[in-house]
C-alpha cells in the first residue's frame, strides 16, 4: 500500500507538469492550429539556462526569471520564422518538419554550448532530502511542491481565458480569425501573446522536471513531450482543466506501471492510450466537438 | 460616408470584383444586389479589410482607409457582419457580446449597451447564458447584428442578413437595421440575393453581375428599371 501510494505520489507529480506542457502546447494550437514539435527542446531550454546560471553565481530567482524569458522569445522567433512564413501557404504541413527543425536546432546548439554531458540541477524548490509523510508513504518535499505549482498555473491559466480580456481574445481567435479580427482583435498580437505564454509554461515546466530528475542535458524534453501530447489529445485540444485531467491520470498511469512492471512499457501504455481515445472519443475526454453549421 | 474608388479584388486568377466606384451616404442604406458570386461577398471584405483590393482606395469620411488592418478599421468605426451565421458558437451569447465589445476600446459603457440589446431582442436576453451555437437561425442573426451595432459603429456592412430566414424574422431585422441607419446619420451597405427586398428597405442600390456594376441608383429608380423582378439568382 506505501508502495503503490508512494507511486501514485510520484505520479501525481510528473502528471501535473505534462498537462502544464500539453497546456502550451494547447495554447497554440489554438491560436494557430499549429503542433509545435520543438516544444522539448524549450523545455531543456529553460532548465539548462537555470543550472547554468545558478552554477555561474547567479541569484536563483533572477536566473530563473532569465530562463523564463529565454523560453518565451524562443518560441516567440519560432513562431516567426518557422511557422508564420510556412502558414501563408494555406493547407501547408511545412510547419511539422520546420519546428521539428527548430527543435533539433536549439539541441544543436545547447550541446554546443554547454557540452552533450548531463548538468547537476540545483536544488530550487526546497532540498532534494526533504520528505513528508503523507498516508504513511513517504514522499519529497519536490514532489509536492511541483505538483502544487503546476496545479497552481494549470488553474490561472484556466482564469486567464475564461474571465480577462486577452482570453476571450485569445478564445475568439481561436474560434474563429476572421470573425475575431472584425472585432477589433489584434489577431498578431494575440497570437505572438500564446506564443510567449507557451514558451514560459515550456520553462517552468523545463525547471520542475529537472527539479525532480536532479540533471538536464541537451536530449532532455523529448521524453515528456510526447506524454504531454497524449495529456493534451486525451484531454481534448480545447480545454485547460481537460488536460489537467488527462495529464495526471497518465502521470499516476506511467508510475504504476514502471512500479509494478516496468519503467519500459510505460510509453507504450501511453500511446496506446492515445490510440484508444482517438478512436472512441476523438475531440478528446473534455474536448468540444468541432461543429461547422453549414 | 463611404467611398470607392475603382475597387477591384481578386484571388489568384480569379477577378471577384472589378472597377467598382461606390458612395453610401450617412442615413442612407445602399444595397449591393445580385447572384452568388457576383462580388458582393469579396466588396464588403474589401471595406473591412479580410481582403486586400489588388487596386483601388476605400474612404471613410475622406480618410483613405486601404492601409489599415481589419481590427484597426474596426475600432475607426466599420462594422462587418459575415455571411453564414458566423459566431463564436461555443461561447455563451453574454460572451459573445463581451467579445464584441472590449477590443473596440469604445469610449460608452457596455452595461447599458447590453441592456439595449436585450431590449431590441429580449429572447436573446432569456438565452443569454445559452451556448450561440445552440440558438436558432433567427436569434443568431440577431445575436450578429448586436454584435455589429453594439458600439454603434458609423459604417456598418451586412453580408446576407436575410438568408434562409423566416419572413417574419426577416421583416424583424429589417426594421431593426432601418432604425440603427436613421438614428445619427449612420451608414449601412447590404448585400442581397433578393432584389426585390432590398429595394423595399434600401434608399439606392447597385447591381453587381460578375463583379462590375451593370446597374446603379435610387431604389425607386431600379424599381423602375425592373431590377425587382429580375432573376439574379
Amino acid at each position: 500500500m506505501v508502495f503503490f501510494l508512494q507511486m501514485v505520489f510520484a505520479g501525481l507529480s510528473v502528471g501535473a507538469v505534462y498537462a502544464l506542457i500539453a497546456l502550451g502546447l494547447n495554447l497554440t494550437f489554438w491560436t494557430t492550429r499549429v503542433l509545435n514539435f520543438g516544444q522539448g527542446s524549450v523545455l531543456m531550454i529553460g532548465a539548462m539556462l537555470t543550472a547554468v546560471l545558478i552554477a555561474y553565481g547567479v541569484n536563483l530567482l533572477l536566473a530563473v526569471l532569465i530562463a523564463l524569458v529565454a523560453a518565451g522569445l524562443v518560441l516567440v522567433v519560432t513562431e516567426m520564422v518557422a511557422i508564420r512564413p510556412l502558414l501563408k501557404a494555406s493547407g501547408s504541413m511545412g510547419w511539422v518538419v520546420s519546428t521539428l527543425g527548430v527543435g533539433v536546432f536549439l539541441q544543436g546548439l545547447a550541446s554546443l554550448v554547454f557540452g552533450t554531458q548531463a548538468v547537476a540541477f540545483p536544488d530550487v524548490l526546497f532540498s532534494s532530502s526533504a520528505t513528508l509523510q503523507i498516508f504513511g508513504a513517504w514522499v519529497s518535499v519536490q514532489y509536492i511542491a511541483v505538483f502544487v505549482i503546476s496545479v497552481v498555473i494549470v488553474g490561472l491559466m484556466e482564469l486567464f481565458l475564461r474571465r480577462s480580456t486577452w482570453g476571450y481574445g485569445v478564445r475568439a481567435v481561436a474560434h474563429d480569425r476572421e470573425l475575431a479580427s472584425l472585432m477589433g482583435i489584434p489577431v498578431r498580437k494575440v497570437v505572438l501573446l500564446s506564443f510567449v505564454v507557451s514558451g514560459v509554461l515550456a520553462g517552468v515546466a523545463g525547471i520542475l522536471t529537472s527539479q525532480i530528475s536532479g540533471t538536464v542535458d541537451p536530449g532532455f524534453g523529448l521524453h515528456l513531450l510526447i506524454l504531454a501530447f497524449v495529456a493534451a489529445v486525451v484531454g481534448g485540444m480545447g480545454s485547460a482543466v481537460g488536460a489537467l485531467i488527462a495529464g495526471l491520470g497518465l502521470g499516476v498511469l506511467e508510475k504504476l506501471i514502471a512500479g509494478y512492471y516496468s519503467p519500459a512499457a510505460a510509453q507504450t501504455v501511453a500511446f496506446v492510450l492515445l490510440v484508444v481515445v482517438l478512436a472512441v472519443r476523438p475531440q478528446g475526454l473534455l474536448g468540444k466537438k468541432e461543429t461547422v453549421k453549414v | 460616408m463611404l467611398e470607392l474608388r475603382d475597387i477591384s479584388v481578386s484571388y489568384g486568377a480569379i477577378d471577384a470584383v472589378e472597377c467598382v466606384d461606390l458612395s453610401a451616404a450617412p442615413g442612407t442604406i445602399t444595397a449591393l444586389i445580385g447572384a452568388n458570386g457576383a462580388g458582393k461577398s469579396s466588396l464588403l471584405k474589401a471595406v473591412s479589410g479580410l481582403v486586400k483590393p489588388k487596386v483601388g482606395r476605400i474612404l471613410l469620411d475622406g480618410e483613405d482607409i486601404g492601409a489599415l488592418q481589419p481590427h484597426e478599421r474596426a475600432r475607426l468605426g466599420i462594422a462587418h457582419a459575415l455571411e453564414g451565421r458566423r459566431l463564436f458558437h461555443q461561447h455563451t451569447v453574454e460572451e459573445n457580446l463581451v467579445t464584441a465589445w472590449h477590443f473596440r476600446h469604445p469610449s460608452g459603457d457596455f452595461k447599458r449597451a447590453v441592456d439595449q440589446v436585450y431590449a431590441n431582442f429580449p429572447i436573446l436576453a432569456e438565452r443569454r447564458r445559452l451556448k450561440a451555437g445552440t440558438l436558432s437561425g433567427g436569434q443568431q442573426q440577431m445575436l450578429i447584428l448586436s454584435m455589429a451595432t453594439l458600439h454603434e459603429p458609423r459604417l456598418v456592412l451586412l453580408d446576407e442578413p436575410s438568408l434562409g430566414l423566416a419572413p417574419i424574422i426577416v421583416s424583424q431585422i429589417y426594421e431593426f437595421i432601418r432604425g440603427y441607419c436613421a438614428e445619427g446619420g449612420r451608414t449601412v451597405v447590404l448585400s442581397e440575393q433578393m432584389a426585390s427586398l432590398a429595394l423595399k428597405v434600401a434608399d439606392q442600390g447597385y447591381v453587381l453581375r460578375q463583379g462590375e456594376v451593370v446597374q446603379s441608383g435610387d431604389s425607386a429608380q431600379l424599381r423602375g428599371d425592373g431590377v425587382a423582378g429580375a432573376y439574379l439568382g
